[in-house]
């Protein structure tokens, strides 16, 4: 009998393995086909489509994209775009969580669930009025016009990630610092914000890639190559008349790489802050 | 904290500026929005005058109207039927891993396509199921398991479930992180107590795991309801909406009409009819959720 539940045991355990590897071919084969194939020579990358080893490692790929494709100007573009963005962004929404948790408590939970409800709001419904307001205030096809539209649904999903955050923060603690005669925006700086960091750093970081990622807006709103970002330049490079599949794998790998690097650090708190009011 | 004994208008300040950002970028595009729609805006003339309801007619006597919206209910109830039965049997089997530098590594490789900016899903997956130097289509002709190389893209019948696979292939990885978040909650007392008694590994599943967790994967259903339903960048990268609108989805139909045919009226009459599609789904879910957290309660 107990061998035959530790034989159960062993087989349910061997099944999860089995299930997990399969999963992670699947999840993780993208990724490893998109970098051998940046490596590749593009003949080598057309005459074998499934071979995993490349006759010869090159970063002719890299080299090109980079230098006779001008891919560092559109990095640079969204790394400002997204950096401003994300810097704007968690001082607004820092301010206003602190705010909601500390000064507006009742007024908090309609806030917050108002909140997630323009989260869930369909980017396209938007583009229109966008483009627009955009037009009339000159900003079309400047960098300052991203940022701020950007602004716009990170800033209220930030704030209701912060709120969950700034909750965790017992009150004794700012009494404390306010009976020394600190202010209130001294214990915020001071007290506060500190004990909140590993929340705001995650949320900060995912601000940073849902910048980084987008692609819609930026569609819309910027053209020229010398101020649109990653996204929208790997998409009109798709459109050239003779596409360089060993050149779009690398400049794929541009993208991908900091966004993987980033998520995997912050998954945790995302995941967490996400679902948390539902848990019991 | 006694701040409410004077009247405290300093508090007001913490949250002006996100408030601000709010009305002048989300709710007055979003009245905008509603207001052109019962116009003839176009992007080509600054003249416009109000229509009333021709709009709404117009759309919704538009078959092309109607098909997207197929489309878009097959996209979404498909991607999500798969992207929680694998994200869901992922968390499970993941969770019953022992060996935590193992479990660790799964883990993060699962989580890879999350990551994916959404020009680089496309990319890689055209590229992977290229009708002609693609992997996938070489490597099923080399096995024989096609006579010719698929052409998963450009075939009609082929595109919306290649699309719900690539989406899948995406999105199970945040159902996977947040129903292990959640089953991390469950406290191993209950499990241990059932095991004394004597309970079976699918009765413990069926009666602590599955109530414990609802409400997350309710919320979740709800989340990735909408998301799917909205999303426009995959497949818009990838088919464009073709071949000959078969991957038209209710977003993309909207951005055509909109800024591809500059019939501003018309799309905004068609992202209103969006959004109260949408409002009404949420709200049937949030009155399902409401009735779970009281049944937990009582």
């Amino acid at each position: 009998m107990n061998m035959l539940t530790r034989l159960k045991r062993r087989m349910g355990e061997i099944g999860c393995y089995t299930y997990v590897t399969v999963l992670a071919v699947f999840a993780a084969f993208p990724l490893l086909w998109l970098f051998i194939c940046s490596v590749k020579e593009s003949g080598d990358l057309l005459a074998n489509p499934t071979s995993m080893i490349p006759q010869k490692f090159t970063l002719a790929n890299y080299h090109n994209v980079m230098v006779n494709l001008g891919l560092g100007t559109n990095i640079r573009n969204s790394l400002m775009v997204s950096l401003s963005t994300t810097l704007i962004a968690t001082v607004i929404s820092s301010l206003a969580a602190y705010g909601i948790v500390r000064f507006f408590p009742k007024l908090g939970n309609m806030m917050s669930k108002l909140l997630i409800m323009t989260y869930m709001f369909p980017a396209i419904v938007l583009v229109i009025p966008y483009a627009v307001v955009m037009g009339k205030l000159g900003l079309t096809n400047t960098r300052l016009g991203l940022v701020l539209v950007y602004l716009s649904f990170n800033v209220p999903y930030a704030v209701w990630l912060l709120v969950g955050f700034f909750k965790t923060v017992p009150i004794g603690i700012e009494e404390a610092a306010r009976i020394d005669g600190a202010g209130r925006l001294q214990t915020f700086v001071r007290v506060v914000l500190p004990l909140v960091a590993p929340g705001l750093v995650s949320t900060a970081i995912y601000m940073f890639i849902n910048a980084w990622n987008e692609f819609l807006y930026a569609l819309i709103l910027t053209s020229s190559s010398s101020i649109t970002t990653l996204s929208i330049k790997l998409h009109t490079m798709q459109g050239a008349d003779v596409l360089n599949w060993g050149d779009m794998m690398a400049a794929c790998m541009v993208v991908v790489l900091p966004s993987v690097v980033f998520f995997s650090f912050i998954q945790k708190y995302i995941a967490g802050g996400m679902t948390e009011g539902a848990v019991k | 904290m006694k701040y409410k004994v004077k009247k405290d208008y300093g508090r007001w300040l913490w949250v002006l500026p996100a408030i601000a950002l709010v009305i002048c970028l989300f709710v007055y595009p979003l009245g905008s929005q509603v207001f052109y729609s019962f116009t003839n805006k176009t992007l080509i003339k600054s003249t416009y005058g109000i229509r009333g309801l021709s709009n709404y007619t117009a759309i919704l006597t538009d078959p092309d109207f109607w098909l997207a919206l197929w489309t878009s209910v097959k996209w979404t109830v498909l991607s999500l039927l798969f992207q929680m039965l694998i994200g869901f049997s992922a968390a499970l089997a993941l969770n019953s891993i022992k060996n935590k530098v193992a479990r660790q590594v799964y883990r993060i490789l699962l989580i890879i396509p999350w990551a994916f900016p959404t020009i680089a899903i496309a990319i890689i997956w055209k590229w992977l199921l290229n009708g002609i130097y693609g992997f996938i289509p070489t490597l099923l002709t080399q096995m024989g398991i096609t006579g010719q190389l698929p052409q998963f893209l450009s075939t009609p019948d082929l595109v919306m479930p290649t699309l719900v696979v690539v989406n899948v292939w995406f999105g199970f990885p945040l159902i996977m992180v947040n129903v292990l978040a959640a089953l991390q909650t469950v406290s191993q007392d209950q499990y241990e107590a059932a095991q004394i008694d004597g309970a079976r590994k699918l009765h413990m599943f069926w009666y602590i795991t599955l109530p414990h967790i609802r409400n997350v994967i309710g919320l979740l259903v709800v989340l990735r309801t909408i998301w799917v339903f909205n999303s426009f960048d995959i497949i818009y990268m990838i088919t464009g909406g073709g071949p000959a609108n078969v991957s038209t989805t209710l977003p993309i139909y909207i951005y055509n009409l909109g800024w591809v045919n500059k019939f501003v009226g018309r799309s905004s009459a068609a992202a209103v009819i969006l959004l109260i599609i949408l409002l009404t789904i949420c709200a049937a879910y949030f009155c399902v959720l409401n009735k779970w957290e009281k049944e937990a309660d009582s």
